[in-house]
């Protein structure tokens, strides 16, 4: 048991798109232990959705390329067959994806949604699947489990549904739980109680889980690491208290120091990055924050930084790092 | 003209009722708010609380079923035909969705030049300069992108352009509805700082609808709190968001993730889900999943009350506002 549950290495995902490649995830490696939950945070483009289906090994079949590694639980991701795959999918890794209804069948009964896993990939009989469905629905906090067991997704509150979808993930036990935005688009007292219940399943059940956001305030409390990405690539990864409290990379500060917060006085001015993401496909040699970045030098718009050790577990890509906490700046 | 204890817009008993007579759902049930000339009123809630459809309403975009619309001094509920297009343009509004606001197939000059173009108000080159400086308003170089298509620019631009389109007629009152929902937080913080600005610049009067509560105190001068249908507390922004006085803003705002991972960690979260506007509960609406509530919330629905200057609050047990002592216990 030496190894991390799951070893991300050199992970690039590149797509072939009408305009040219397009490195979606370029060089990306991290590891995850047992029964850590994992942060990755990004804004739109930044790879960080097509990081998780590349863990998880979901790719459309065409137009793509992915190098690299990803072990999970000692089995390599990157080019198993679909059989191979599948026989991980459910038991070791399973995915919570941000809209409940388009991850539902909507002229399916969730219960038969639920059932189909246990059945296919646990071989249970007809009547085990259903006690166990309803027992999943109810671990999940959805009341009148038995009865619910017959809803269509269209007869539940998106909450509800997003609850559905997490004991589906769930039913096949897996050791990693990727999630996916999975509060997005949810009211923010339904985003509470589902983010408490992935709280409480996680230890319940000892897995891991990987919380993929745009939301800073979503990773706050509940990760114990956090990824930070720009443009496909990894800009910054420690501790969450690293992250939040002693950031190098100035893009994690400018990050953190745009985004509103509930605490602050009314018309507070926020500290707004200039320009937008750049376009993967228009991406120059050297990083790629550059052109936003107020530290920007030559070397900067020439040469791409690599990740560089701040310390234990905490690196950063930057050539010009902000000083550390406590340092003279 | 416009006189600061006047308010500029005075919304009274807002209904707007949709679906059949035999089931009706009461979508805004009694709303009624004042806002003063210079000031932001932010208005918070959940989805399905009828934020969006009283804005809309306010505009008649979906016609209220009863209640009152004064925007400075003339009526806009009674309002038909030309008289209520000049009434439009005196309050415009401003959509979450700026790629599906923008017609994709127009040029962004002509887009904006498109009230001047409705109203013949100006014309040539008074017009095309006009378009220019309103581009050049909100960070877009009409040299550049003028001739572009819609089509061709990222939600914050396009948000930008419909910003652009909305001041074109020198509104007094903007009506915001969940502008910066659909925007990353790096573009999020320059379109509500070039908000802030241009609010100066044009003198604007701001209804700022959004269910991001961080974002809602941060452009509010006060905010109103709804829950399905009702406004349940409104207040000065700060005073609001330290103290509030009625139980749903209490934990809305504890449901509110804070980025820092010394945040306290809450347990007090809200259970269950807001009930169908098709059969609210009676007497106060929150009463379903508020911990105080007694029998008085079922019988009764309360009334708004102060419980600070300027601080409404429509519960019959409001939770103490520490600054002003304890509320009447009633």
């Amino acid at each position: 048991m030496s190894e991390p549950l799951l070893v991300v290495r050199d992970l690039c995902t590149t797509f072939a798109t009408p305009t040219g490649r397009l490195r979606a995830v370029d060089g990306v490696s991290f590891d995850l232990g047992a029964n850590e939950t994992l942060g990755i945070v990004g804004e739109s483009g930044s790879g960080k959705t097509v990081l998780s289906r590349t863990i998880m090994g979901l790719q459309p079949r065409t137009n793509v390329e992915v190098s690299g590694s990803v072990r999970l639980g000692g089995f390599e991701v990157v080019g198993a067959s679909e059989t191979a795959k599948r026989s991980i999918w459910g038991t070791e890794v399973a995915m919570v994806f941000q809209d409940p209804m388009t991850s539902l069948n909507p002229v399916v009964r969730i219960g038969n949604q639920i059932t189909e896993s246990l059945r296919v990939r646990l071989g249970m009989s007809r009547a085990e699947a259903k006690a166990r469905a309803i027992e999943l629905l109810e671990l999940v906090g959805i009341p009148s489990a038995a009865e619910r067991f017959r809803a269509y997704p269209g007869q539940l509150s998106g909450g509800m549904r997003q609850r559905v979808v997490i004991a589906i993930a769930l039913s096949c036990s897996p050791s990693l739980l990727l999630a996916d935005e999975p509060t997005t688009g949810l009211d923010v007292t339904i985003q509470a109680q589902i983010l408490n219940l992935l709280d409480e399943l996680k230890q319940r059940l000892a897995m891991s889980v990987i919380l993929v956001t745009h939301d800073l305030g979503v990773v706050a409390t509940r990760t114990s690491r956090i990824v930070v990405m720009y443009a496909g690539r990894v800009v910054e990864t420690g501790t969450t208290r690293d992250v939040f409290y002693d950031h190098r990379m100035p893009y994690t500060r400018a990050l953190l120091e745009s985004s509103p917060k509930v605490s602050n006085p009314s018309h507070t001015r926020l500290a707004a990055i200039a320009g937008r993401p750049p376009n993967l496909t228009e991406l120059g040699a050297g990083c790629a924050f550059a052109p936003r970045c107020a530290y920007a030098s030559d070397r900067c718009r020439a040469e791409r930084p690599e990740l560089t050790a701040a310390g234990d577990g905490h690196t950063y890509a930057c050539w010009h790092p902000l000083a550390p906490r406590g340092a003279p700046s | 003209m416009s006189n600061a204890d006047q308010p500029l817009l005075s919304v009274r008993d807002l209904e707007v009722t949709f679906g059949t007579r035999r089931r009706p759902l009461s979508a805004v049930a009694g709303v009624s708010f004042d806002i003063y000339p210079g000031e932001t009123l932010g208005l918070v809630g959940e989805s399905g609380c009828g934020k969006s459809t009283t804005g809309k309403a306010l505009m008649r975009i979906i016609e209220p079923t009863s209640g009152q619309i004064v925007l400075e001094g003339t009526d806009v509920t009674t309002q038909t035909g030309r008289a209520l297009r000049q009434a439009r343009t005196k309050m415009q509004m401003i959509f979450q969705d700026p790629i599906s606001s923008l017609n994709p197939r127009r040029r962004v000059k002509d887009i904006v030049a498109e009230p001047f173009d409705c109203w013949k108000s100006v014309r040539g080159p008074e017009r095309d300069a006009l378009v220019s400086d309103l581009l050049n308003k909100v960070g877009i170089d009409p040299e550049v992108y003028g001739d572009r298509y819609a089509r061709q620019f990222s939600g914050g631009q396009c948000q930008r352009i419909s910003i652009a389109r909305s001041l074109a007629m020198r509104p007094s009152l903007l009506i915001c509805d969940e502008m910066v929902s659909a925007l990353d937080v790096s573009v999020q913080a320059q379109i509500l700082n070039l908000l802030e600005d241009l609010k100066v610049e044009y003198g604007l009067t701001l209804l700022f609808i959004a269910h991001d509560l961080a974002v809602v105190r941060n452009v509010s001068d006060r905010v109103a709190v709804m829950y399905l249908g009702t406004i349940c507390e409104i207040g000065p922004a700060d005073a609001l968001y330290s103290a509030p006085a009625h139980p749903y803003t209490k934990f809305l705002l504890g449901a509110a993730l804070e980025a820092d991972p010394d945040s306290p960690a809450r347990d007090d979260v809200l259970q269950g889900e807001p009930p169908s506007p098709l059969d609210p509960p009676s007497g106060c609406r929150f009463r379903t999943r508020c911990p105080y509530a007694t029998e008085k919330c079922v019988a009764e629905a309360p009334a708004s009350r102060e419980v600070a200057p300027g601080h409404q609050v429509a519960c019959h047990y409001p939770l103490t506002v520490t600054t002003k002592g304890p509320a009447s216990d009633d």
